[in-house]
Order: structure tokens, then C-alpha cells, then sequence
């Protein structure tokens, strides 16, 4: 845990509304008998932002938000193996601009469909257990990049199918990574997190070569000299038990553990001595009874706002860029009672989406304030 | 060779069913065909016995006996002679006591004891067993093996003990008290050896035969034990007066060289005209032949077969005796059951082939062999098995066991009893009599032979390439390799089929590239060295890496191949090189690196630095 000096205390949220914004449920759906892991926006595409896509079972499921709260569903696909769980699901894209459903769960296997011709495009092998998150490089969406239970992250070319850096090994993570994130800018960098408590960045600058390389491989995939990522530029450790889940928000990192709070902290490293480097928690955004671990929050495109559900089948809804922050709105219903696993944020903000535990899925729509 | 024997009539379908189920012997004897070769270098324990018996009774030796006609010498004074003792006794050089002039040792002797039967009827005779010629000639040239003749009864015979005892090993029916005086001749060896030498007929086996005359002389004789040997000592009256009892005594000696050759007891017949019909009860009467009856078609009929030498049919492995025999058949060839059988007439063995019992050694129809993996199967298989072996079996011609004899000629018989009593006119005989045919003994055979599945040949032309690609390997490794999805070891990326088959690994090859860049950032960690300092080691490290560089014995070899790959970027940077010179003084400090290497070293940097500015 990180000490803070005196006058640098994290500035805590107050969990009092501010009224700005007002949510009211426009949907609700039962999609099946299992939980629901997983529920993503389309960022990726500006023409489809509207669509988004779940995960649970052996089921991927795509569905459209139209006016008026209506949900439809789009496609829907389901995994040959009955056994399998998806737990994480991104979407990403081809170089010419096919959109791609990228989801991974209990098997290990990484499947993308290309939703485009509603086929498999490739699954990628080499995960030695569980994927637990997913996620898109935004700057190049042919890339992606998987936390497993194996304790490593991957770098995928979804394009060419190529296995191109394994972040693992050394310096790595030593219980299963349960989030991963492309920085939002730096393209080089990536954060992950897991069930050892603490939180990496990577960095890929040095073989960054590869990663072009991987663009423009015509032979096999197998053949890729895939590389190892041994050592992480920076390990922190800001929780004391699992970290869950973690997004870059800037340079600065969100990461929550199961201490019903979100986290928004610095980290200040060293440019002489990798690895090395200090913590500074900034904010806290806390979370009432989000005491268990596999709960994700999200944000909108812009990263203005973050939603994250609890046990209780309650959201927060948080403005993450104000200091101090300020609680958007707390999105409760008689009804909603199971565990939210996931929330999406569409590209405004203007919808807020979850997936419960018992296989629902919640469709909330801000209200115009006049 | 076999004979086969059938008293019923058989329709045609049951011949071919009788045929089919004699068959069930080929797989067996093929499988102990292939054991047998397998066995031939390494042979078994019971196996180097039983030729060890073998090799003991074919030793070459020479069987001598000693006779004393009764009627050929003058009776009386023969008569006198009795008892008497034939030793085969050994001059002993050092003669421990003076008074002695002669001492013998000896290990036996024979006792001729009085004969009071009619003379002429009397012919006593001491086998004695000597080594074979070769080895007796070199006994026979030092002269000091002899035979003794001592006769006690024309001293006094009161000395005489009273117990003979008829076991010639027993000395006992010496002189009570070991001495006393008596009558000794010699015969020594060496005129023995040279007759049987110049005998023409001798060396060819046969038997020689001499009469001589040994003449006895009175002595005083000594019987005592020496070191546990026996031994007479011998000592000679000192007034020659009373040597006045002097005797002759005629003994015919007649020798044998036995062993010499396997004397088949055939070949006092072979010459002789035998009726042929008497033949087959002289077969019986040898001692090594062993009749085979084996047992087929639900025991119904049987196939006769006589082997020579105690010789077993299937692995043709001479056996010594019968009860060699029997332990070999059941400890060997224990896919069949066997009934052993001895009567004063002939020694038999029926054998069946025991098919509830068989086994994954034999190996069904259309099942190669290769692409069985092995199994452990302690139940005996299902029904089906035996079944699939006799169809098999149709086509694997009964080579084994294929009666030559037309059907016609077959005699009748009673099921087991009679089968070598036999009228058994027409049993004949091979050199070798085999169930099984010769050719079976070398590889090239075994292809031609339909059915049999154990081909050699392209399993050892694997071993012998013992390469692993498409066209060469087993075609059973490649299937299995190309069934199952193999991924890399470290990437646990899927490998392609190409990969799988490539005869290339890289998996545990270091990643130059990351093991430079980890390098570089270990060394960057550093912040007392300068940046020179850390280039050098940085090159040095990836150089020794790349290298191999393990062992202190490298150190001088390498510093010469850095010293050549980078002098040209060193001298650029008089730092830098300045770096590489302290290094290697550090090495020289150390006694990496004598110092002759050391300087070629800087001539090589030398060098670099004439050649720089030019280029």
C-alpha cells in the first residue's frame, strides 16, 4: 500500500448525488439462464456504436440499441464446445475495416468471429487456461491483447493471426492477470493486473519491430518469432488484494480491487531504474457493497464518465475527471437484485448497459434534463 | 520330416478341415523360428547345459583296457599271480625318502582278484581312461606315467588284507600295514603311445590291440598317502639273489579312441545290409531318436516325426538326453502341451497345440505387427481369436508340417498308441529330421513367405537412417504425427504439420534478441560505470553468449574473435578500446589469458587502427 505524505491525501468521492444527470430503465432482458460476464460497445466503428455485444456460456450475442429503449438482436453465436465460458469479449477490426468480435473465457481459446460474414475468422491458440479480459488497441484496432489465468497477457494480431509478444516470465505476473489495458495514447504501453495484487505496465518500445512485422507476415503463424516480455517498466502495488479490474485514464491508472472503491492513482516512475518507481493515489471513487472480485466498471468513449455495478445490482455512475469526483447518478431497481459482473457506456454516455448474474441484461437511457 | 497318419476315411471337406487345423502349428513354430534366431547369440541356461553334456560326451579320449588271458600264459604261475593290481601310476621326480628307489603316485587302481573258475573262462580286464592322443604325447615323452602290475601273492601272502573291497578306488586290499614285499612290473606309457602311434588303424578310430610281456621283479613296496594323494613306494631287494621269483606275465592291452568322431550307432548298420523293413525298428532302437506324434484335428488325427540326437522339431536344438529334451520342450515351447512317454522300446512325446492359451505373440491375419503397440493380456483372448488365426492360416501353406508321402501311402493308425509300432515301412529319414524346414533359418525367406507379417527388412532399414522425415520415417510415426496437434514449447503456439515433420527445433534456442535487450537493461541499472564501459560489457556479454564462450580454456580464443569481430568499431573509440585492453588485463590478472594471446590480440587492434584512417 502506498503512504501518502501529509497534504497528499487522496481526495475521496462523496456518495451524495449531484443530480446531473437521471437514468431510467428503458429494457430489460433475459438472455439465458447463465451469468453474463461481459457487455461491450462498439468503439471501434463509428457507424456501429450503437451495437454492442455480450458474453456468457457458450454464447457471444450481438445486439443493436435503437431509439426508444428497444434492444434487438443482431446475431448471435454459439461456441461448438457446451463447456465453454466466455468471460471477456472487445471488439476489434480487420485492416479494411471488418468489424471483429474478439472473446475468450474458460477454455483459453481465443475466438474471433468476423461479424461482417458471421464466421469464425481464426482462434488463437496458446492461452494455457482461462482468458479473463480482452481488450483493443484503439490507435490500431488489429490488435489485441488477452489477461489470462496462465499469469501472462498476449499481443494478438487479429488480422494475420499472429501470436506477437507474451508478456510473462520474470518479471511477471505471479497469480492470474484478471484486466489488461492498451494506454490510450502511448502506443507502446499497456497496464495489467491481477490476482497478485498488483498492477504492471509494460512496455513494447523495443519490439515494437515485431509488432509491425506481425502486419505484414505472410508465412505461417506458427512461425512468428514470438517474443517474451520479461520484465514490466512498472509494478505497483496500490491494492492488497485482487485488482480486478484497471483502465488508463491518461497517464494516470483506474484500478479497483474488492474494497468497494475505485482507484485513480499516478504512477511516477523512474527514468533511470525501470522498474522501479512511486505511487500516487490521486482520487477514490467509492463503490457501496462492490466487496467482490470479477466486477468491471466502464466508461464512455471520452472517459468522462464511469459506471460500475455492485452486488446488490445497483450502479454508480461517477464523473472520473473532477476533483473531487462527483457521483453521476446511482441507478437502482426493485428487480435488479444479482450481481453485476460488467457495465457498457455508450460513446456519450447517454446509455448505460449491465449484465447480471442472472443472465439479464439492463438497459438504462439518461433522461433528458431540460 | 513327418509322416502322417490316418486310419478314417475322410471325406474331402474333412480333409480340408483336418488340413486347416493342422495349421495351427505354423504360427507357433514361426514364432519359435524367429525366437530360435533371436536365441542362437545368447542361447539359455538350460540351453548351455545341455550342450555342455553334449560337448562332455563327444570329448576326444582314449579308452584302454587291460586284460590277462587266462589261457595264454602258463597257468599255473599266472594263478600265482592273483591278486593283482593294475595302477596307472605317475613317476613322482622328487623322491622324498631315500631308501625308495621308485615312488608312484597314483589316483586308482584295478584288483584283479584270484579267479577260481575255469581258466579258460577267466578274462578279467581294467579300463583305464586316458586323454586323447595329441594330449598323451606329451605324458608319454616325459616317461613318467607308467602301468604298474604288483602282485602280493608270491611274497608273504599272510601280509595280505582281507578286505577287498571291490571298489578299485579303495586301497584297502594292500598290506594291512601299507607295506610288505611282492612282485611289480612296468609298463611304461611311452612304449605304449609309440604302437598306438605307428598303428595305421588306430588314429581312425579303431581299436589296437598289444600283447606284452611284463616281467615281475620282487620288491619291497611301500603304500602310503602323500599330500592326499596315494602313492607306492617302491624299494628294490639290495642282494639281486632273491629276486629268484621272478615272473612274466603276458597282458594284452587294447585301446579305443572314443569320442573322437559322433559315432552314430547307425554306421555298423549302414554298412551291413539291413532289410529295409527292419529299418524302422533299428531307428527306434538308437539311443538319441525321439518320436513326435503331433495331435490335430480335434486329437483325431496326428503327424509322426522322429528326430535325431535328442534333437527337439522346433528349434532343432540338440538336447543331450531325453530328460534334456523335456526340459527344453517345456520350458521353451510352452505354446504346446506335451506328453512325455518312455518305454524300453522308444522315448515319444505327443504334442498338441494349446489354443485356449494363445496369446498377442501370435499375431492374427491383416494386423501388422509394427502397428500393434504392445500389450499386456493375461486372459486369454476372445473367441474369436483362434478362429481368425485358422483363417489366416489358409493361406500360410503348412510348410511346417507337409506330409510328402501321398495320401495312399498313408498308413492307418490308431490314435496315439500305435503310432511307432507302426509297420513303419516308409518312415525316413533326413539328415536333419525337422518339423520345421531349414529355410526358415535366414531372413529372406521370411518375405516370401505369405502371411507372415514380421517383415524385417524395412524396420532395419529405419533403425539404420534413423532419420526423421516424410519419406524416410516409420509410416506409423508420421501418421500419429500428423493425428494430433503438437504446439511449440515455449509460444504454446500451435505447430503446422511442416514444422512437426521439420527436422529442426528451435524451441530451446536463446532469443539473441531478447537476451541483448534484457542485457543492455541489466547493465543500464548500473550507475557507477560509464557509458563506454557499459557498451563493452554489453558486447562482450552478447559475444560470449553467441559464442559459447564456457570454459576458462575459451577465454583466449575468444578474446582473439572479439578482438577480430570488433577491433574495427573499437578503434573508432579510443575509450572503448581502452576498456577492451583493461578487460583482458583484468582476464590476464585472473590467468584467463596468458599474455602471448594478450599480444596478438593488440596486433590485431593494431592492425584495425592502421587500417581505419585509410578506409
Amino acid at each position: 500500500m502506498a503512504k501518502f505524505a501529509l497534504g497528499s491525501e487522496p481526495v475521496v468521492g462523496s456518495l451524495a448525488l449531484s443530480k446531473k444527470r437521471d437514468y431510467r430503465v428503458t429494457n430489460r432482458l433475459q438472455e439465458g439462464k447463465r451469468p453474463l460476464y461481459a457487455v461491450v460497445f462498439n468503439f471501434i466503428d463509428s457507424r456501429y456504436f450503437n451495437v454492442f455485444a455480450t458474453v456468457g456460456g457458450n454464447r457471444v450475442t450481438v445486439y443493436q440499441c435503437l431509439e426508444g429503449g428497444v434492444i434487438a438482436v443482431l446475431q448471435s453465436y454459439i461456441d461448438e464446445d457446451k463447456d465453454e465460458s466466455f468471460y471477456t469479449v472487445s471488439w476489434a477490426c480487420n485492416i479494411d475495416g471488418t468489424p471483429f468480435i474478439v472473446a475468450g473465457g474458460i477454455n483459453g481459446l481465443i475466438r474471433v468471429i468476423d461479424a461482417g460474414s458471421e464466421k469464425i475468422h481464426k482462434s488463437f491458440v496458446g492461452h494455457g487456461d482461462s482468458v479473463n479480459e480482452i481488450r483493443t488497441q484503439p490507435l490500431k484496432p488489429s490488435l489485441v491483447v488477452s489477461a489470462s489465468k496462465d499469469e501472462s497477457v498476449r499481443l494478438w494480431n487479429v488480422h494475420t493471426g499472429i501470436c506477437i509478444l507474451i508478456f510473462s516470465g520474470a518479471g511477471g505476473h505471479r497469480n492470474e492477470v484478471l484486466s489488461v489495458d492498451f494506454h490510450p495514447s502511448d502506443i507502446y504501453r499497456i497496464a495489467s493486473c491481477g490476482m497478485d495484487n498488483t498492477v504492471k505496465i509494460w512496455s513494447m518500445k523495443e519490439f515494437w519491430t515485431y509488432v509491425e512485422k506481425s502486419f505484414t507476415w505472410t508465412d505461417l503463424p506458427s512461425k512468428f518469432p514470438t517474443k517474451y516480455v520479461q520484465f514490466p517498466v512498472f509494478i505497483a502495488s496500490v491494492h492488497s488484494n485482487y485488482v480486478d479490474c484497471n483502465r488508463w485514464l491518461g497517464d494516470f491508472i483506474l484500478s479497483k480491487s474488492v474494497d468497494n472503491e475505485i482507484v485513480l492513482w499516478e504512477p511516477k516512475m523512474k527514468d533511470q531504474s525501470p522498474g522501479e518507481g512511486s505511487v500516487d493515489i490521486l482520487q477514490k471513487y467509492p463503490v457501496p457493497e462492490c466487496d467482490i472480485w470479477f466486477i468491471k466498471f466502464s466508461c464512455d468513449f471520452h472517459y468522462n464518465a464511469a459506471a460500475i455495478g455492485n452486488r446488490e445490482g445497483k450502479i454508480f455512475v461517477w464523473e472520473l475527471q473532477s476533483s473531487p469526483p462527483v457521483l453521476i447518478a446511482k441507478l437502482s431497481h426493485a428487480q435488479s437484485k444479482s450481481p453485476i459482473r460488467q457495465t457498457a457506456v455508450s460513446f456519450d454516455g447517454s446509455i448505460i448497459l449491465s449484465c447480471c448474474e442472472d443472465g439479464t441484461i439492463w438497459r438504462w437511457d439518461a433522461v433528458a434534463t431540460s | 520330416m513327418c509322416r502322417q497318419d490316418s486310419r478314417v476315411r475322410m471325406s474331402a471337406e474333412e480333409e480340408i478341415a483336418a488340413e486347416e487345423s493342422l495349421s495351427i502349428y505354423c504360427k507357433p513354430v514361426e514364432l519359435y523360428n524367429i525366437l530360435q534366431r533371436r536365441a542362437i547369440r545368447n542361447p539359455s541356461f538350460l540351453q548351455r547345459c545341455l550342450r555342455y553334456k553334449i560337448e562332455a560326451k563327444h570329448k576326444r579320449r582314449i579308452q584302454m583296457m587291460i586284460s590277462l588271458p587266462g589261457t595264454a600264459n602258463e597257468g599255473l604261475q599266472t594263478q600265482n599271480l592273483f591278486p593283482l593290481c593294475i595302477f596307472l601310476a605317475r613317476l613322482v621326480s622328487e623322491v622324498a625318502v631315500v631308501e625308495y628307489s621308485a615312488v608312484y603316485r597314483f589316483s586308482r587302481a584295478c584288483i584283479f582278484t584270484n579267479p577260481t573258475g575255469v581258466e579258460g573262462s577267466t578274462q578279467i580286464q581294467a579300463n583305464i581312461i586316458l586323454p586323447e592322443i595329441n594330449k598323451l604325447a606329451l605324458e608319454a615323452k616325459s616317461g613318467s606315467l607308467a602301468i604298474l602290475l604288483v602282485s602280493w601273492a608270491g611274497a608273504e601272502n599272510s601280509l595280505l588284507g582281507t578286505n577287498l573291497s571291490k571298489d578299485p578306488l579303495d586301497a584297502t586290499p594292500f598290506p594291512s600295514n601299507g607295506r610288505g614285499y611282492c612282485l611289480w612290473g612296468k609298463i611304461p606309457l611311452e612304449s605304449l603311445y609309440v604302437s598306438w602311434e605307428n598303428s595305421p588303424n588306430f588314429s581312425l578310430g579303431q581299436r589296437a590291440e598289444i600283447m606284452s610281456t611284463v616281467s615281475m621283479h620282487s620288491c619291497f613296496l611301500k603304500l602310503s598317502c602323500l599330500n592326499e594323494e596315494k602313492c607306492i613306494a617302491i624299494q628294490l631287494p639290495y642282494n639281486p639273489e632273491t629276486v629268484s621269483t621272478s615272473q612274466q606275465v603276458q597282458v594284452t592291452i587294447s585301446a579305443e579312441e572314443i569320442g573322437a568322431k559322433e559315432k552314430s550307432p547307425y554306421n555298423s548298420y549302414i554298412c551291413s545290409d539291413v532289410p529295409s523293413s527292419s529299418l524302422s525298428h533299428i531307428i527306434r532302437l538308437r539311443a538319441g531318436n525321439v518320436i513326435f506324434n503331433y495331435r490335430y484335428y480335434n486329437n483325431k488325427l496326428q503327424r509322426t516325426e522322429v528326430t535325431e540326437d535328442f534333437s527337439c522339431p522346433f528349434c532343432l536344438v540338440k538336447c543331450a538326453s531325453f530328460k534334456g529334451l523335456r526340459f527344453h520342450l517345456s520350458s521353451s515351447h510352452d505354446l504346446f502341451n506335451f506328453e512325455f512317454w518312455v518305454t524300453e522300446e522308444y522315448q515319444a512325446v505327443n504334442v498338441s497345440v494349446k489354443t485356449d492359451t494363445w496369446r498377442s505373440e501370435v499375431v492374427a491375419d491383416g494386423v501388422d505387427p509394427k502397428q500393434q503397440t504392445f500389450f499386456f493380456c493375461t486372459k486369454p483372448l476372445k473367441r474369436r481369436r483362434p478362429k481368425s488365426l485358422v483363417q489366416n492360416a489358409k493361406h500360410v501353406h503348412p510348410l511346417a508340417l507337409e506330409s510328402d508321402l501321398p495320401s495312399g501311402a498313408c498308413e492307418l493308425l490308431d490314435k496315439a498308441d500305435d503310432a511307432h509300432s507302426s509297420k513303419g515301412d516308409k518312415a525316413r529319414f533326413s539328415g536333419v529330421s525337422s518339423a520345421t524346414p531349414q529355410s526358415y533359418a535366414d531372413g529372406d525367406c521370411i518375405q516370401s513367405i505369405p502371411g507372415n507379417n514380421l517383415a524385417p527388412t524395412t524396420m532395419l532399414q529405419f533403425a539404420k537412417t534413423r532419420k526423421l522425415s516424410i519419406e524416410r520415417s516409420d509410416p506409423r510415426n508420421c501418421a500419429l504425427l500428423r493425428k494430433r496437434q503438437f504446439f511449440h514449447s515455449h509460444r504454446a503456439q500451435p505447430m503446422a504439420l511442416e514444422q512437426v515433420l521439420a527436422d529442426r527445433d528451435s524451441e530451446d534456442e536463446v532469443d539473441d534478441d531478447v537476451a541483448d535487450f534484457e542485457d543492455r537493461r541489466m547493465l543500464d541499472d548500473f550507475v557507477d560505470v560509464t557509458k563506454d564501459e557499459k557498451l563493452m560489457m554489453h558486447m562482450w556479454n552478447s559475444f560470449v553468449r553467441k559464442q559459447r564462450v564456457l570454459a576458462d580454456g575459451h577465454i583466449p580464443w575468444a578474446c582473439e574473435a572479439f578482438s577480430r569481430l570488433h577491433g574495427p568499431d573499437l578503434v573508432c573509440n579510443p575509450s572503448l578500446v581502452w576498456c577492451w585492453r583493461l578487460f583482458m588485463i583484468k582476464l590476464w590478472n585472473h590467468g584467463l589469458l596468458d599474455a602471448r594471446t594478450m599480444n596478438n590480440c593488440n596486433v590485431i587492434l593494431e592492425q584495425c587502427q592502421d587500417s581505419y584512417p585509410k578506409s
